[in-house]
């Protein structure tokens, strides 16, 4: 599902040079990448999500040479078959949680199933907020809704950037539970990058940068 | 869901600034059309007003307050003049038509003229029920004085002394309604028409004392001019006491050629005791002088349109910049740059329309009652139906300052680096 051959990355600005080990996954595996801070976690997921272009190798994800496609087609190709989740919890403002969702859908071109988001909110414990603005959430709520918002599309593959590291013990566990049976559901590629090394057991296959 | 949707729902998310950005809008659009409209007016009822009337010959004075009081029927006339002298003039070769009218009485408000048939020929003014006038004390009345003062045909009235409806010594003659003109938004509307010898039976029937106090008041306001018309009043006072002398207000001329304008009004300035003054060229000067103010106005509206187009744009700027994150989100979500901008440029645009609608409604509804309020109005100004021309026009130019601000606001969303957002921002 998705590989990568010998990818670099360049930042122009500070001159900063990157090379990533290559990734295997099949479908329905799952990756945790660990490393410090400044290591290029965040660059490894944008590259991977095709929010950069590498300045060498390849990112195949789906049997679609990502780097390959339009300006255009990879916005598409990235709204339809991955999901991000963040650390920052952001959604629309002016939308209250269902439309979030819905506005989700829309962009990605996939069609909106009412009971499907419905299942998904009762999943996710939101399901008695859906008509509640953003801003009127609590923490906890956001940080399911971010994950509802990374995963309501049927991605093929989730990643999540930084999900748990501002959580308690308890609730870092229960996200990593979610996202898992989110990916698990929807029989997608589930890739974790943290610094955060609580949840070093829970995956099946981790890669130290 | 739609990208409409959306951006409307981001439109109420800050109702505050919506409503700023509605109203002032709003309000410069109703200056605009409201000032062009007025404008448009305005030089309808100029021209249509002028008739055909090439020349007005009445006693010496300020010419536009001859113009004003003959043609317009707005000010007081300038004193009266020998019906005799004005036959003389009236048979030059070079003159087409000219009409005498006389004034002195209104009832109501409406001023009574006293005029030949040919006057209603100058306006086009068909009768809409009854006859012309035939003789005196009779009269056909305007299609706004039949309404207002529900007048039929065969009633009889009283007029009052004067142009002005407080006067309230009235003449004992009745007149009696044998006619009423169809409507033509123009000044004959507000006019009642009867013939000469009424106004001078109603004048002469009068106990001579009386007559002169009145005709001394109504001539007071113009000083340069007293001394001359108080003469001639005491000599048409002395007069009378034979016979009363056949005395009009102005005499209306149109020229056969435009040769006309070149010699006569020169003659009858230079050798005679009246004066000769042209409307078109009185009016254009008072329109000149209007037209600094209504320019005024235009200027004001435009600043209050590029006020409102900073805050459009401050508006829309404010949102790309505070939420590069969200939108930098939704092009993870699979949308375009194109439908990031619409989402903005949309927001604009609502704010475009409601303004607009808005301000038509206000237009609709509070400029004829501002002018109702101040009497313009009832002076003589209708208000005419703005044409679609130049709501079109004005429309456009709002919509391209609009479409200027929404550009330079949406402009960050093209340089946007969504990677670096997405992790700067974390």
């Amino acid at each position: 599902m998705i590989q990568t051959d010998k990818l670099l990355f360049q930042y122009k600005k500070t001159g900063y040079n990157f090379s990533f080990p290559d990734i295997q996954l099949k479908k329905q595996e799952d990756l945790l990448i660990l490393g410090k801070s400044g290591i290029g976690k965040t660059t490894l997921l944008h590259l991977l999500a095709g929010l950069l272009v590498p300045s060498g190798g390849k990112v195949n994800i789906d049997g679609v040479d990502i780097n390959a496609l339009s300006h255009s087609k990879l916005d598409a190709f990235r709204g339809q078959n991955i999901g991000l989740v963040f650390q920052k919890k952001h959604a629309i403002k002016s939308l209250n949680v269902l439309e979030n969702l819905k506005a989700r859908l829309f962009f990605s071109k996939k069609k909106s199933d009412d009971s499907e988001i419905e299942n998904l909110l009762k999943a996710l414990d939101l399901h008695t907020h859906k008509h509640n603005k953003i801003n009127t959430l609590s923490e906890g709520q956001l940080q399911r809704l971010s994950i509802a918002m990374g995963v309501v599309h049927n991605p093929k593959v989730i990643l999540a950037d930084e999900p748990t590291s501002s959580l308690d013990d308890e609730n870092c566990f229960n996200v990593i539970k979610l996202l898992q049976k989110q990916a698990n559901q929807t029989k997608a590629c589930l890739v974790v990058i943290t610094h955060d090394s609580r949840i070093k057991g829970f995956f099946q296959n981790t890669m130290e940068l | 869901m739609s990208v409409w949707k959306i951006s409307f729902k981001n439109l109420l998310s800050k109702p505050f600034y919506s409503f700023l950005s509605v109203f002032t809008l709003a309000l410069s659009i109703v200056l605009l059309l409201g000032i062009q409209q007025i404008k448009a007016s305005f030089e309808y009822q100029m021209e249509n007003n002028l008739a055909g009337i090439d020349m007005v010959v009445g006693a010496k004075g300020s010419p536009l307050q001859l113009v004003l009081a003959s043609v317009l029927h707005l000010d007081n006339p300038t004193g009266n003049i020998s019906y005799h002298d004005a036959k003389k003039i009236g048979k030059n070769p070079l003159i087409k038509d000219a009409i005498p009218i006389s004034y002195g009485d209104n009832y109501k408000g409406f001023r009574i003229v006293g005029t030949t048939n040919d006057f209603r020929n100058l306006y086009e003014a068909d009768l809409e029920n009854g006859r012309d006038v035939e003789k005196a004390m009779e009269v056909v009345i305007g299609h706004s004085v039949a309404v207002t003062s529900n007048l039929n045909i065969g009633d009889t009235f009283l007029s009052s002394h004067g142009l002005v409806e407080a006067n309230i010594e009235t003449h004992n003659e009745e007149f009696t309604v044998v006619g009423i003109l169809k409507p033509i938004q123009k000044v004959i509307d507000r006019l009642i028409i009867c013939n000469l010898e009424s106004i001078w039976d109603v004048h002469n029937h009068d106990s001579q004392d009386h007559h002169e106090e009145e005709h001394h008041k109504e001539r007071n306001h113009d000083d340069l001019d007293e001394h001359d018309t108080h003469k001639n009043h005491k000599k048409e006072a002395l007069d009378t006491h034979e016979h009363y002398e056949e005395e009009i207000t102005s005499l209306l001329v149109s020229f056969r050629n435009p040769t006309g304008y070149l010699t006569l009004p020169r003659v009858i300035d230079k050798d005679t005791n009246m004066q000769a003054a042209l409307p078109k060229y009185e009016l254009d000067k008072l329109y000149e002088f209007l037209g600094g103010g209504f320019k005024m106005i235009a200027w004001i509206a435009y600043l209050i349109l590029i006020i409102s187009g900073l805050t459009i744009f401050i508006s829309l700027y404010k949102m790309v910049k505070e939420r590069a994150f969200d939108l930098a989100l939704l092009r993870t979500y699979g949308a375009s740059n194109l439908q990031l901008i619409k989402m903005v440029a949309y927001e604009g645009f609502a704010i475009v329309f409601f303004a607009f609608l808005f301000g038509l409604i206000l237009l609709k509804t509070v400029l004829p009652y501002l002018l109702s309020s101040t009497k313009i109005n009832s002076k003589g100004i209708m208000l005419q139906p703005l044409p679609i021309k130049d709501i079109f026009q004005k429309g456009i130019i709002v919509i391209v300052i609009i479409t200027i601000s929404i550009a330079i606001a949406v402009y960050p969303i093209m340089k946007m680096k969504i990677s670096n957002i997405l992790s700067n921002e974390k």
